[in-house]
């Protein structure tokens, strides 16, 4: 009788056992068979990731060579602070010296200002992209926000300097010699509060970010913030071509 | 005798519960199969799509990436030897190395005149406040190191408003036909203005628009220096 239970168990255990496999392998299938309907095939793929490789190592490049910067104006602000304290002549010229690096953006800025969000939209049935938040909407806000009197001004951490310009794909904005940053776009301002909020808030600005906004819920918000820090400028700052007269 | 009674009773409900279980196992096996190779298989698309789409977009990035890590590393070079000069002078030398970063500031920021290699480009067009925002950013990301738009030196910040027909830079009201004026290095200039007067051209607001190459590009004109008010270091 105790056999004939054991036996049965085991039949019961390699029935269920059978019946998980073969749900396994039909889930597995159907997966596949689905998803690879939906996936780009993959040797079309496949084709890109030399290039995805080179774009990854760049960028890793990128942002040591822009750590090895930060390091080097660090050193040097502290070199030069050594010799200031033997002479007064090195004290005055290192104080004029930090006043045109505070407005270069080389150093770091921290003061009150207001923050601006620009987000993607939702992707619109018929494939247009004007969902997605693009280089030309952050150049228009920072446009704007030193028209509203921003003493210095970062777009994800990535501090704008007087030689700073904007480029880049829909989805993504690539500044100076930085990486391309992806949305959403965080864009902090310190200045005048009063007159940066009026001049966000007005209606007739920033038309074709209003636009997107409401016929793809392109993201755009803004609110003050009593103290923010801006990170200094990791690039690079050199203009050899323009010599003074 | 009630056991025997209950025993064909009991049978069909074991079966019963057998095959719900049976169809249980079945179901959630095939659900974690499921969700396992979506998952993977997703994991895997986000890795793609967040690395870039086409073969055209990412030959373009790496170029960028390359142009910028090129001048990552012209400028961690020069901060090498200015570094290394403090190190064996000190003091002796810290007031010229001072002297040098101050003026090389000061025509970053706009506020000395300059002259260098560059183009001089003349479109004469009733461009608005955006059009000249979008030329100042399109050159900028050409190589421009300075600019001036009809004798007003123009810096990344600089103001410009519509007022009317006039567009104002930093408040001093302009109207075309406009000369810009800018310098950097005129091969990678070149290739952005020969851009931007194709696209100017097709215009129709547009009444001519050139661009030449100079060897020597003078501009006087400079930014006033706007103190601090509300930010500190």
């Amino acid at each position: 009788m105790i056999a004939s239970l054991r036996t049965l168990d085991r039949r019961r255990v390699a029935g269920y056992s059978l019946i998980a496999l073969a749900a396994l392998l039909v889930g597995f299938g159907s997966a596949a068979q689905l998803r690879s309907k939906l996936v780009t095939p993959y040797n079309r793929v496949e084709r890109n990731q030399a290039l995805v490789r080179s774009v990854q190592d760049l960028e890793r490049t990128n942002a040591v060579e822009r750590g090895r910067i930060a390091a080097l104006r660090g050193e040097i602000a502290g070199l030069e602070g050594d010799a200031a304290r033997r002479s007064d002549r090195t004290r005055e010229l290192a104080q004029e010296i930090a006043n045109l690096r505070a407005h270069a953006g080389i150093t770091p800025l921290k003061g009150p200002g207001v923050t601006v969000e620009i987000g993607n939209g939702r992707p619109s049935p018929d494939g247009q992209i004007g969902y997605l938040a693009t280089y030309q909407d952050v150049q228009d806000v920072v446009n704007l926000l030193f028209t509203g009197g921003a003493e210095g001004i970062a777009v994800n951490g990535r501090r704008i300097t007087p030689l700073s310009a904007y480029r880049g794909r829909a989805g993504t904005v690539e500044i100076d010699d930085g990486p391309p940053l992806g949305a959403p776009f965080r864009i902090a301002a310190v200045g005048n509060q009063g007159q940066m909020e009026q001049l966000l808030g007005d209606g007739g600005n920033l038309g074709d970010l209003r636009h997107r906004q409401r016929e793809f819920g392109v993201r755009f918000s803004f609110g003050r913030s009593p103290e923010l820090r801006l990170p200094p400028y990791d690039g690079s700052l050199q203009a050899d071509n323009a010599q003074p007269l | 005798m009630s056991d025997l009674v209950k025993q064909p009773r009991a049978e069909p409900t074991r079966q019963t519960h057998r095959g719900v279980t049976l169809i249980i196992v079945g179901t959630l096996s095939a659900a974690v199969a499921f969700l396992g190779v979506v998952q993977v298989r997703s994991q895997a698309e986000v890795v793609r799509s967040l690395e870039g789409q086409d073969n055209t977009s990412l030959a373009f990035l790496i170029d960028d990436l390359h142009r910028a890590n090129d001048a990552l590393g012209a400028q961690a070079g020069e901060l090498t030897a200015r570094r290394d000069q403090l190190r064996l002078n000190g003091a002796a030398d810290a007031d010229p190395i001072l002297q040098d970063e101050g003026q090389r500031l000061r025509v970053v920021e706009g506020l000395v005149p300059v002259h260098g290699p560059g183009l001089v480009m003349t479109i004469d067009a009733p461009l608005t406040r955006l059009d000249l925002e979008d030329a100042v950013n399109n050159l900028r990301a050409s190589g421009a190191e300075q600019m001036a738009i009809n004798d007003h030196r123009v810096i990344t910040g600089t103001v410009f408003r519509q007022d009317g027909s006039a567009v104002a830079i930093d408040g001093d009201a302009a109207r075309g036909p406009w000369t810009i004026l800018v310098i950097g290095n005129q091969d990678r200039l070149a290739i952005g203005a020969d851009l931007m007067v194709q696209s100017l051209r097709s215009d129709r607001r547009v009444r001519q628009a050139a661009y030449r190459t100079e060897p020597d590009v003078v501009i006087r004109a400079t930014v006033s220096e706007r103190p601090f008010v509300y930010g500190t270091s």
